[in-house]
């Protein structure tokens, strides 16, 4: 249709529609409001809308928040023959074939792209609204982990299949820019607006914090954990408008948000949620140096193999708060690489609590055990919250320090794996020459130790933000710095882990240091022993940071060895056996397990200075050591 | 609309060189940035401002600017806190995106 417009019309005509017209809107404003006259007119309107439907769609992929994606009916492309896609397709809302074909210009355009530019930004978009992952798999009919694959790391998927999902974008950004549109309106139309869902299931999406929201909350809840109804509602506001100002939007139109807007509920939620996880962090922290659990004490029996030695007489007086007596003689475990998880576990425990060699013993049970764990210190769960809350934020760790440990002890199984997957390894490490043998601990031994490190990898994104105060006492420094150096010379094991490690080998050297701790983003546990530990260990902290090219091409097992190596590199830089590791290990999950297993490297805190770290350091060594000889005591 | 406390120093040191870097110059004798924006012909430049005018009152936040045929000046301060805000940071990123897309 040819249009008669002008070429300022056409521009004007654009304009609204990028700024979230829809063309009912446009259409019954100009049957109501009449002052245009003649109905001719609008018809030419209309028919300009059609033929204008090409020009901006240059401008979509670059319009933000899907402003330009003004487009209105949804697109029957029932006839594309894209069978995959039967629910968006079934969608009623195609007012107009030339609004189907106008979407449909804009999804061919998209597919031309390169698909990991567009994924990116659909990927954002998702973010930047908080749209489950569900919402798009619903519609589309996408595999979600395929959806997920692509979105994150690019994995390739079909032109069909991309084509649902840039019509789902389309579609979406029109939803989402009219719900805005109309939010200060108050307008519902049945178009899905008022629900991002198609009502397919008759069903809102599930309520999600929004990183902006959260950061207010928690500093709310930093000044106050028990903020009043007046102030509940303040952060209401507050929250709201950060919400809408992330996606674009005036906070005039926050109900645009739908199943995402906060509302004083939610904030009341939240605020009891996180109580309820400290008073739970805080139990754990009690329970944790009430002495000798139970616990650990029945599942160790039933293993101890006697082949390592003696016990935890080597538990160096250094250590305290032994959580458990573990009886060296469980040392069985170094046997059973099953217990990798098991072990790890309690060395993390164990050196969380700055216990002993004990650590050394491989409470089998480990991975069963996380749950005993978890009663240990008083039986319960903590709130599932919980680790939201750990990973979430930066600014929760502040008051976290103690309690986290131990929170995250009970709650993250994956981190006890972690350590106790050293443990096993550590003995047999002493004893037998297989320098493989601590990363074997962690890789080779068994299948169970790979599925320990990687959920540990998991939990270690979780325990990222999550920060420790340092526990561990300088004083102990000087000692432990001997002896770690003996004991690293001396063992195959060490050696073995200084191969291993290679942190500065696989990531540049980054000063990160000091920036590591200061994100709070780094996961604060720590645990781990040895130097060539430790410099592994910081590969392990930050786990959210962004994953450097090298660190993910690296990253096996789901590690998202961090990036900053500073301290890794100071550590190397003391400890000379550290090696360089070899492409092999590298190759495998172990090294990343290796690390892993180290449990991650408790950063002191902001200021974290080389010389601070080598304090903590030499502490994490000193227990570290302490197993060590435990074990090598035999 | 965004948050309408001046910017501070940090916040300016923050935000502020990405807008200059494409164009956006401080005004002299008062705390507000300005740039010129030149069209291909008064349509564009119009249907600039057009799409700039809705946006503004999405925001809740309006620009003072000047139109003679393809050029457009914009200059943008908050009224509220007598100074830079978000709120013309907003604004001026949303102008960039709009300007970009039309040239």
């Amino acid at each position: 249709m040819v249009s008669k417009l002008t070429h300022l019309q056409v521009e004007l005509l654009e304009a609204l529609l990028e700024s979230g017209l829809t063309k009912e809107t446009l259409i019954k404003a100009l049957s109501e409001a009449e002052p245009y006259g003649l109905q001719s007119e609008s018809q030419r309107a209309i028919n300009a809308l059609q033929t204008e439907k090409g020009e901006p769609c240059p401008d979509i992929p670059n319009l933000p928040n899907g402003m330009g994606e003004s487009r209105v009916s949804e697109d029957e492309t029932s006839d594309d023959g894209e069978e995959f896609t039967p629910p968006i397709m079934k969608e009623l809302e195609n007012l107009s074939p030339e609004e189907a074909a106008h979407q449909k210009a804009v999804v061919e355009r998209l597919l031309q792209e390169d698909p990991w530019r567009v994924a990116k930004m659909v990927k954002s978009y998702l973010q930047q609204h908080n749209i489950p992952q569900r919402e798009v798999v619903d519609t589309t009919g996408l595999n979600q982990s395929h959806l997920s694959q692509h979105l994150n790391k690019g994995t390739p998927m079909k032109t069909q299949k991309r084509a649902a999902l840039y019509t789902w974008y389309v579609r979406k950004q029109r939803e989402v820019a009219q719900q805005f549109t109309h939010a200060g309106q108050g307008i519902l139309t049945d178009e899905p607006m008022g629900d991002d869902l198609p009502t397919k299931k008759g069903r809102r999406n599930r309520f999600k914090w929004g990183p902006a929201s959260q950061q207010i909350l928690f500093q709310a809840y930093e000044r106050q954990k028990n903020p009043s109804k007046e102030e509940r509602e303040a952060l209401v506001e507050e929250c709201n408008r950060a919400e809408c100002i992330q996606r674009g939007v005036s906070p005039s139109q926050a109900q645009g948000l739908g199943s995402n807007l906060v509302t004083e509920v939610r904030v009341y939620n939240w605020f009891a949620n996180r109580r309820k996880e400290e008073a739970f962090r805080h139990k754990l922290a009690m329970d944790t140096f009430s002495g000798p659990q139970p616990t650990p004490a029945p599942p160790l029996t039933p293993h101890s193999s006697s082949s390592l030695q003696p016990p935890p007489a080597l538990s160096p007086s250094k250590v305290h708060g032994v959580r458990y007596n573990q009886q060296p003689a469980s040392e069985a475990e170094s046997s059973s690489s099953n217990h990798h998880g098991n072990s790890s576990m309690v060395t993390t425990q164990t050196i969380l609590q700055q216990v002993s060699p004990p650590g050394l013993e491989p409470s089998q049970n480990l991975l069963s055990t996380d749950t005993k764990l978890v009663s240990a210190p008083g039986g319960t769960l903590p709130p599932v919250s919980t680790l939201t809350a750990l990973h979430s934020l930066e600014q929760s760790p502040h008051t976290l320090s103690q309690q986290t440990q131990n929170l995250i002890m009970a709650s993250l199984p994956g981190v006890m794996a972690i350590g106790a997957g050293e443990t096993p390894s550590l003995a047999p490490a002493f004893t037998n020459t297989g320098a493989s043998t601590l990363v074997i601990g962690l890789a080779s031994t068994q299948p169970q130790s790979v599925p320990v490190i990687n959920s540990m990898g998991s939990s270690l994104t979780t325990l990222q933000p999550v920060q420790f105060s340092q526990q561990l006492h300088p004083s102990y420094q000087q000692p432990l710095m001997q002896q770690v150096q003996s004991h690293i010379n001396q063992s195959p094991f060490m050696a073995t882990m200084a191969q291993i490690q290679n942190p500065h080998a696989l990531y540049g050297p980054k000063s990160e240091v000091t920036q590591y701790t200061h994100t709070g983003l780094l996961p604060q546990t720590m645990v781990i022993t040895d130097t060539a530990n430790l410099s592994a260990l910081t590969n392990l902290t930050p786990t959210k940071q962004a994953f450097t090219p090298d660190s993910e091409t690296h990253t096996e097992s789901g590690m998202h060895t961090p990036v900053s190596q500073a301290p890794t590199i100071h550590l190397q830089n003391q400890d000379t056996t550290i090696q360089h590791l070899q492409p092999g290990p590298r190759l495998t999950s172990s090294p990343a397990v290796s690390s892993s297993s180290l449990v991650l490297y408790q950063s002191s805190d902001a200021t974290n200075s080389h010389s601070q770290l080598l304090p903590s350091t030499h502490n994490v060594i000193e227990t570290f050591i302490s197993t060590q000889m435990a074990s090598s005591t035999q | 609309a965004g948050k309408a406390h001046r910017l501070s120093t940090e916040e300016r040191e923050q935000l502020l060189p990405n807008l200059r870097a494409v164009g956006w110059n401080e005004v002299e004798g008062r705390d507000a940035i300005f740039k010129e924006f030149h069209f291909k012909d008064f349509n564009r430049a119009f249907g600039f401002m057009a799409r700039v005018a809705l946006q503004a009152e999405k925001l809740d936040h309006h620009p003072e600017w000047f139109n003679v045929y393809n050029k457009v000046h914009i200059t943008l301060s908050t009224h509220d806190c007598g100074g830079l805000s978000e709120r013309d940071i907003n604004l001026a990123s949303f102008i960039e995106q709009v300007a970009a897309s039309l040239s």
